[in-house]
């Protein structure tokens, strides 16, 4: 008797799943579909029946902890893997399905992880978007209302008007009209569109540009002249803060550039312009900044095995997690101010101090030794390029009134900041700076003043290799570490010091900023420039092209104006009186 | 002193008498030239082929060689010096009279040797993507040409909904053709030509003459370029095509990243990066973003199995001096390179003969080789019909499958071909 009343049971229990299917459910049913299709068909099912519960669930299978276990003589069964790792590296296994543990633990690397593309990634978002409306987390909830927004599915507005009626932050809300807006804008009804129009005219929304296009080649087609003027009008306003952003955009990213470019030349604004050395081997300084950033990197990681000249090296790890592994970067930051330094001091005893006054051969044997350098951190470290990664901290931005700021930029305008009122104060308060300010305005009588000037020598040209070995350690967050990072920036240096005016440190910071500025400004708008010149006879079309590939013209322009500008100040921008210049 | 290290001796000894020895039997070896960059900035890439060529010269060996002759390597440094390239070629033909040449990198390389091998008669297996436009029949091109890595990730990327493409390139010829090809092909697709950023250039009459945003080689400030990227795909519904190449890549990819740009939001596709390239690459920076070669190492099949174990047991055992052994990968030029040097041990041994002319007739004939990454088969045109995968990058720097395109012909002539 007890058998039909099991199979009675057990088809209920199939009529139900059939009407409620249980997302997880769902979710197990689409891993095992056979094609990519179904798959993401299967998941589309999950569009509004989702609940917090299979947040989890999606977000392992993106991030392929989603395994299909084959058990012996059965159909195969979709498990989380979860928990710590035992000595076979096997885990904690759950059927998703039920929620329960299995009896066995199962090893990552044996299973097949259930795969998904990037279409059926698409789908999971457009699901969880729909979930993350309702999120704590307010990135994740501006990412979800944008995307349903851009989604313009009409069947979605029921959900952000639902999310409307009880948001309470102001960003979100603001974001929430526009995405309404960006929906309604598909409406059939032309007075929705119409105000639909006026609230994205109201918002400015950049991300509606494309929208509001095809709004007015729709309604041009359709002879709607009031929705096309509406368009319009709602497309002029888009415009108009476009350019505001891209003046403000544009002035962050100057401010930014030149600050690298103060930062970079900083250390030789003090052994070039200072003390006259012209320091070919300053690019390699700020090469061993950034090296020595990959070498704490990887102390605080898991160790580095180093194999200079096939002698073997190994430093051992200190196996840091979490904040501590992050926070490497700011013990980064002095030690390869002192590692750059002390290499400096290397160098002036054993080169430079012989040939303070011969700036010919100094020149010659500094490129000599940069050479030598390059080739002993190829030696050491290999001729690939080295990676080093970007703590969070660095890694994120804010966006103001549509203005991108990176967290990074804004970090190396403070930290440019910083040193040059740090370099600053070192020069005029202290009585070091007092002992270097005498040697290089006149050695001779600083040494007859009882100043030692040898040693006032070797301290002021580690100071400068200490600056550009700091350079370094921040160049590594956003470029290549390579054993010739430094000959991208030594030119550079040269051209910053050189316009500044040989031996004032105000002079370095006006031309950095200037030319970084000069830079940016050329890259954003010489294409509009060129546009307008476009049909003066001969020139138009040239300049045109030229102005296309703006990234280069910009560095063209600066090289031009800079030798138009030393021909009428050879001595820069503020010329001071300095021992290498008598 | 232990029995082993006695033998070790032996073979040590052995080795050295053989290479004594081998001059003297001339008869018994085929000379094939290695021409590829071993110093400066193309060295990193380049060296790479040189050991997977090494490696397979050293696997026909082990089996009997060529038509009985075993194959006697001319190793030479083109030192990625683009003229130097035409001289060492010149060396290999004229003195070392090779029977065959494996090698260049850079378009421009090819083309600084292309007539020393026309005016030899020589002939050079090239096994990196070019831009097309270029049929020798002293050229064996094994690379992939243009409508085999650039229109079929547009086509993925249209299958997937995008429907805005941004150009984006390092300045040379293979950027700049490549993205001329590709404007020509997604207008013929029905991409408006608004829907294609980076720019334009026209010539006097108004003909697009460049498309696409470049930057010159070593570039490292890509903010503005970015933040341009950033209000492209504002709308949604856009991806970057990126034939960057090298480096440049890094600051490209951390500038990205940092903007908060996402493969979801705006997937980038670079065909300019293999496994080989993210050794020297943060893979964390590109997780998710796109990939597209004829051959992944990810590839599960016997064939590549047993090319990539074999691969690293020889590495393991080599005694090429200064060659890297630790965290080595096979990529597609690598791949390409191994079947170039089988497609041609299958030629002449289809022609019986090492003849230059009798060898591109077994070629043209159509030949094929099972390599690592599935059936290559030679063609009329001097190109190759392979498979084309497209991949996503993993955190480990190894590309996941997404997508495969069977046997697709290799067509260099593609500018004007496609029509709106």
């Amino acid at each position: 008797m007890r058998k039909p009343f099991f199979i009675i049971l057990a088809l209920l229990g199939g009529f139900v799943a059939a009407f409620a299917e249980a997302p997880q459910a769902i979710i197990a049913r689409a891993a095992v579909a056979k094609s990519e299709k179904t798959q993401g068909e299967i998941l589309t099912e999950l569009m509004g029946n989702a609940d917090d519960s299979i947040l989890p669930l999606l977000d392992a299978w993106r991030k392929d902890r989603l395994f299909l276990y084959d058990a012996p003589g059965m159909p195969p069964v979709v498990v989380l893997l979860q928990g710590a790792k035992d000595a076979k590296g096997a885990q904690q296994a759950s059927d998703i399905l039920t929620g329960k543990s299995l009896a066995v633990r199962l090893v990552a690397d044996d299973l097949n992880a259930v795969p998904h593309s990037a279409n059926l990634r698409r789908i999971m978002k457009a699901v969880l978007d729909l979930t993350d409306l309702s999120s704590a987390n307010p990135a994740k909830k501006l990412g979800a209302i944008a995307a349903i927004g851009q989604g313009q599915q009409i069947e979605k507005l029921p959900a952000l008007e639902k999310r409307l009626a009880v948001e309470t932050d102001p960003q979100a809300l603001k974001a929430l009209r526009e995405a309404l807006a960006l929906v309604r804008l598909r409406s059939s009804d032309a007075t929705i569109k119409l105000s639909a129009l006026k609230e994205l005219e109201a918002q400015q929304s950049l991300a509606s540009t494309d929208f509001i296009k095809t709004v007015i080649k729709d309604a041009t087609a359709a002879k709607d002249d009031k929705l096309v003027a509406a368009a319009r009008s709602a497309l002029q306003a888009v415009e108009r803060h476009r350019t505001v952003v891209d003046f403000g955009g544009t002035l962050f990213r100057s401010l930014s550039l030149g600050s690298i470019l103060i930062i970079v030349a900083l250390g030789l604004a003090i052994t070039f312009g200072l003390m006259g050395v012209i320091n070919m081997a300053h690019g390699e300084m700020i090469a061993i900044g950034a090296y020595t950033t990959y070498v704490v990197q990887n102390v605080f990681a898991n160790g580095l095995a180093l194999s200079p000249f096939g002698f073997s090296l190994s430093l051992p790890g200190l196996h840091t997690t979490g904040w501590w592994r992050e926070s490497y970067f700011l013990f980064a930051l002095p030690l390869s101010f002192l590692v750059a330094a002390a290499a400096g001091i290397l160098l002036e005893r054993s080169v430079i101090r012989f040939l303070y006054r011969r700036p010919l051969e100094s020149l010659l044997a500094t490129w000599g030794v940069s050479l030598l350098l390059q080739q002993l951190l190829r030696l050491t470290f290999g001729a690939n390029n080295v990676q080093v990664g970007s703590p969070a901290y660095l890694s994120g931005n804010w966006v103001v009134a549509d203005i991108l700021l990176g967290w990074n930029r804004v970090f190396v305008i403070g930290f440019a900041t910083l040193i040059v009122i740090g370099v600053w104060l070192v020069l005029t308060r202290t009585s070091v700076g007092l002992l270097i300010r005498s040697v290089t305005q006149n050695r001779s009588m600083a040494a007859c003043m009882g100043v030692r000037t040898e040693r006032v020598n070797m301290l002021t040209f580690a100071l400068g290799s200490g600056l550009a070995g700091l350079a370094g350690a921040f160049l590594s967050q956003i470029g290549n570490v390579g054993p010739s990072l430094g000959q991208s920036y030594v030119v550079d240096s040269f051209m910053v010091v050189v316009v500044g005016g040989v031996g004032d440190l105000i002079g370095t910071v006006i031309s950095g900023l200037g030319i970084g500025s000069f830079d940016q400004f050329t890259q954003q708008y010489s294409p509009t420039v060129a546009g307008a010149l476009a049909n003066v006879p001969f020139v138009g079309g040239a300049l045109q092209n030229l102005a296309q590939d703006s990234a280069v013209f910009g560095k063209i322009l600066v090289l031009c104006v800079i030798i138009l500008f030393l021909q009428w100040r050879p001595s820069g921008l503020f010329a001071a009186r300095s021992r290498s210049l008598d | 002193m232990s029995p082993t290290r006695i033998t070790s001796l032996f073979s040590v000894g052995a080795l050295a008498l053989a290479s004594l020895v081998s001059p003297a039997r001339a008869e018994d070896t085929v000379k094939v030239g290695v021409l590829h960059s071993l110093s400066g900035t193309m060295a990193i890439s380049e060296t790479s082929l040189r050991d997977v060529l090494l490696f397979t010269f050293d696997e026909i060996n082990a089996k009997g060689g060529v038509l009985g002759k075993k194959i006697e390597p001319v190793v030479v440094d083109g030192a990625s010096n683009w003229p130097l390239f035409a001289e060492k070629s010149k060396q290999l033909l004229e003195q070392d009279k090779v029977a065959v040449t494996f090698g260049c990198w850079t378009s421009v390389s090819r083309k600084s040797c292309l007539p020393v091998f026309e005016k030899n008669n020589g002939l050079l297996f090239y096994p990196v993507q070019y831009e097309g436009e270029e049929e020798s029949k002293n050229v064996a091109y094994t690379a992939e040409a243009v409508n085999q890595q650039a229109t079929p990730a547009v086509d993925y990327l249209l299958e997937q909904g995008v429907k805005k493409f941004y150009l984006l390139g390092s300045d040379y010829v293979y950027p700049q053709t490549t993205n001329l090809v590709l404007l020509e092909y997604l207008l013929s697709k029905g991409v408006p030509i608004e829907n294609i950023g980076g720019g334009f250039r026209k010539d006097a009459s108004g003909k697009i003459i460049s498309a696409g945003k470049y930057t010159p080689f070593g570039h490292t400030d890509y903010q503005q370029i970015v933040a341009e990227i950033k209000q492209f795909s504002a709308g949604g519904g856009a991806a970057v095509v990126s034939t960057l190449n090298g480096d440049t890549n890094v600051p490209f990819f951390k500038e990205y990243a940092a903007s908060g740009l996402t493969a979801e939001s705006c997937p980038v596709v670079s065909f300019s990066i293999s496994e080989d390239e993210f050794r020297g690459l943060p893979a964390d920076k590109l997780v998710g973003q796109l990939g597209c070669w004829t051959y992944f190492q990810s590839i599960k099949s016997p064939a590549n199995k047993k090319f990539s174990e074999d691969f690293q047991a020889w590495l393991g055992k080599s005694t090429v001096p200064g060659i890297v052994k630790d965290g080595r990968v096979t990529c597609s030029p690598m791949v390409l390179s191994y079947d170039g040097v089988y497609l041609w041990k299958a030629c002449v041994e289809k022609a019986g003969s090492f003849d230059v002319d009798k060898v591109r007739e077994a070629w043209k004939s159509g030949v094929s080789f099972d390599g690592p990454g599935g059936k290559v088969t030679t063609q009329p045109n001097m190109h190759l019909t392979k498979n084309v995968f497209i991949g996503e990058t993993k955190a480990d720097g190894q590309f996941k499958i997404l997508k495969s395109f069977d046997n697709v012909y290799g067509e260099p002539w593609l500018k004007g071909k496609f029509k709106k």
